[in-house]
């Protein structure tokens, strides 16, 4: 993927740089507000990561003048606040999605990932698979190698929130958000416990294991 | 703006009371000078009607015999109205002269009506009756004068009062109608204010035009309120947003260079778990301070404005639903009763789940070693009561206030996780939410409650 970084704190940005640049992404990076935003109107990108708190031009007003010049590339926005109100404030911008600093690297990976490809028609699929795993979106029933798997509501939508995610990495606070609709980070480990729930039904019984653990980072199914 | 006024307002507004109650008093002042002066104005009328009475019967007295007392009468029958004047000259055969009859009724004479004369006076008479030259002489003067001055003065009284009756209610109705749009124009500033509509201000005509009357006066001194008010909220958001950048620049630095430094070193060495257990302490200084931020963001509360329909019911259900494996992974269970019905309040979803979440989160690590956790919803009287209850240690009543303080921890739980910040965090959203808050004994354990009165919505 091609990347845009406008970021002014230089250790934050060559972690995320370098990070970037391993998993093997183009990325462009800039420090200053107003360059940045020179940089995101003249090129095309298929992420842009914009740091609120920039000197010159702040993120905010970076994220309303790519949006006001008609560019719909998706943009994460960075913030150190991370209030009630500014999470909204900055998706009002214009931005796809918001991270709260500090974060692992594995957050933003995974974030990316997710709006590069956003899904997309998908709406229409009316079975999803994973090796010998099928699900069947009309039905509701999942089964892995012919055999019939009995699933909680909550099971079975957290199983098609990763199975329609195949391959990529989904983070604790991504499930949470796209799962369960909530978006704070709950102190005791709610996700693990759903994952090793379902783990036990889907992967248990069976020789080869589907939902992968990243580590640092969140969990992916594999096909 | 919502100026439309209905009738109940505009007569409970104080002008037109005020009005209304002056005419009151006017109008008892002129009933009571009218009526003295009417009754003294009748008395001395009545008195020259009978000295004209006795008068009239001077002439009479001069006839010594009924012969002649009869030509007189009869010659004064004719000369007179008998709606004015009546007369008449019973002798003592029983014979009678004069423009009206006479019957004796008991011990009082009564005049009828005489067919060859014009009718009698409609209002009476003042009768005197006289033994003169053997016989009875009965004169009647017409009470007609009484009437009409009793008719005038009752015109005088209508005349002079209904009008301006009428001219003081309406004026006291269209002054209290503006007075009430000027009211309601402060109080609605006032209710944004309240919802956390900071920009919210009494429009300007409303303040200047009326020459600062009391109304005008108020509602600049609500603007200046508004204002400094605004400006505080705004000097406070730039303050934590100052600290949050400059401190969570280095914090974002530390997990940097630690998540680095765990990467360099080799797995499962003493170096790499030292690295770890850094790793995760600076996790938890950056819960503390996302915390703290946040309760001071609700205690100023901004997101009034983005309040919207919650149901708490079906809220409870995903929260609950969420931490059930948790629970059940302690040991213990966790259970929700609620009604079938949505129990609507007005509120931040994102910030009552967190609520609930942190209540439910308490009652797993301090709610004993197998936690029997019950969420309760119910609906009571118009006010929605959300509570969770465990059997854990619970709070000694003297420690409940305390506890929702901010990094306030029993001395038990220090040892425990958590940062101490749950229950302030819990007492600010329900704060936000004009929510009562209340810790009670469970007997053994914990309950806390909530009672959703001000947010709470019909269905």
């Amino acid at each position: 993927m091609k990347l845009l970084l406008i970021e002014d704190d230089a250790t934050t940005a060559d972690y995320v740089l370098r990070g970037l640049r391993e998993e093997g992404h183009t990325v462009d990076h800039l420090a200053n507000g107003r360059d940045g935003l020179t940089q995101a109107l003249g090129g095309t990108y298929d992420v842009m990561i914009i740091d609120r708190m920039l000197p010159e031009l702040d993120g905010l007003s970076i994220t309303r003048a790519i949006r006001a010049a008609k560019v719909t590339t998706p943009i994460i926005f960075l913030t150190a606040i991370g209030g009630v109100d500014d999470r909204i404030e900055g998706l009002n911008a214009g931005a796809d999605d918001y991270l709260v600093k500090p974060f692992a690297f594995g957050e933003l990976s995974a974030r990316l990932a997710a709006l590069a490809r956003r899904p997309q028609a998908q709406s229409e699929q009316v079975m999803l698979e994973a090796g010998d795993l099928k699900m069947d979106l009309i039905a509701r029933k999942v089964t892995r190698g012919g055999q019939e798997i009995d699933l909680l509501p909550r099971e079975f939508s957290l199983l098609e929130f990763l199975l329609r995610r195949k391959g990529r990495v989904q983070t604790r606070t991504m499930l949470l958000e796209g799962v369960w609709d909530l978006n704070f980070d709950p102190q005791t480990n709610v996700v693990e416990t759903h994952i090793s729930r379902l783990r036990n039904k889907v992967d248990k019984p069976f020789d080869r294991d589907l939902i992968h653990t990243v580590r640092g980072a969140g969990y992916r199914i594999e096909g | 703006m919502k100026t439309r006024l209905n009738r109940a307002e505009i007569l409970a507004s104080t002008p037109l009371r005020q009005a209304l109650g002056l005419m009151g008093i006017v109008f008892a002042i002129l009933l009571v000078t009218l009526g003295f002066a009417y009754v003294a104005l009748r008395s001395s009328t009545e008195d020259s009607i009978r000295a004209d009475l006795k008068q009239q019967t001077a002439v009479f007295q001069v006839a010594a015999n009924p012969e002649t007392l009869s030509v007189i009468v009869s010659a004064e029958a004719r000369a007179s109205d008998p709606s004015e004047r009546a007369i008449a000259f019973v002798m003592s055969d029983g014979r009678q002269v004069g423009n009206v009859r006479v019957t004796h009724q008991g011990d009082r004479w009564v005049i009828s009506r005489h067919p060859e004369y014009a009718p009698l006076s409609k209002h009476g008479y003042f009768t005197l009756t006289m033994p003169l030259a053997g016989g009875l002489l009965v004169i009647g003067e017409s009470r007609a004068p009484i009437a009409e001055l009793t008719s005038t003065f009752l015109a005088i009284l209508v005349f002079s009062f209904v009008p301006s009756l009428l001219v003081s209610a309406a004026y006291g109705a269209w002054v209290g109608m503006r007075a009430r749009k000027r009211v309601s124009a402060i109080e609605e500033t006032l209710d944004d204010l309240t919802e956390g509509r900071l920009e919210a201000r009494v429009p300007r005509d409303e303040v200047k035009a009326r020459k600062g009357d009391d109304l005008a006066r108020i509602g600049a001194r609500l603007n200046v309120m508004a204002e400094t008010q605004e400006a505080t909220v705004a000097a406070l958001r730039q303050v934590s947003a100052d600290i949050a950048h400059d401190l969570k620049t280095p914090m974002q630095r530390i997990s940097v260079l630690l998540s680095e430094l765990q990467e360099a070193l080799p797995e499962d060495t003493p170096p790499r778990t030292l690295a770890e257990q850094a790793g995760t302490e600076a996790e938890r200084a950056v819960a503390v301070f996302h915390s703290l931020l946040r309760i001071a963001q609700i205690e100023g509360g901004s997101p009034k404005a983005r309040f919207a329909r919650v149901d708490l019911g079906a809220l409870a259900a995903d929260i609950t639903e969420l931490y059930e494996a948790s629970a059940e992974e302690a040991g213990g269970a966790l259970t929700l009763q609620r009604p079938d019905a949505p129990l609507m309040v007005h509120g931040d979803r994102g910030l009552l789940g967190q609520m609930l979440s942190n209540l439910i989160e308490n009652a797993i690590r301090h709610g004993g070693p197998a936690p029997q956790i019950a969420v309760r919803l119910s609906r009571e009287r118009g006010a929605i009561i959300l509570s969770v209850a465990d059997h854990g240690p619970g709070i000694p009543a003297a420690e409940r206030e305390k506890v929702l303080r901010r990094l306030y921890r029993l001395e038990r739980s220090r040892t425990t996780p958590g940062n101490g910040l749950g229950l302030a965090l819990v007492h600010a959203v329900a704060g936000l939410h004009e929510a009562e808050l209340q810790l009670s004994d469970n007997n053994p354990g914990l309950i806390v409650s909530l009672r959703f009165v001000g947010s709470a919505q019909s269905a």
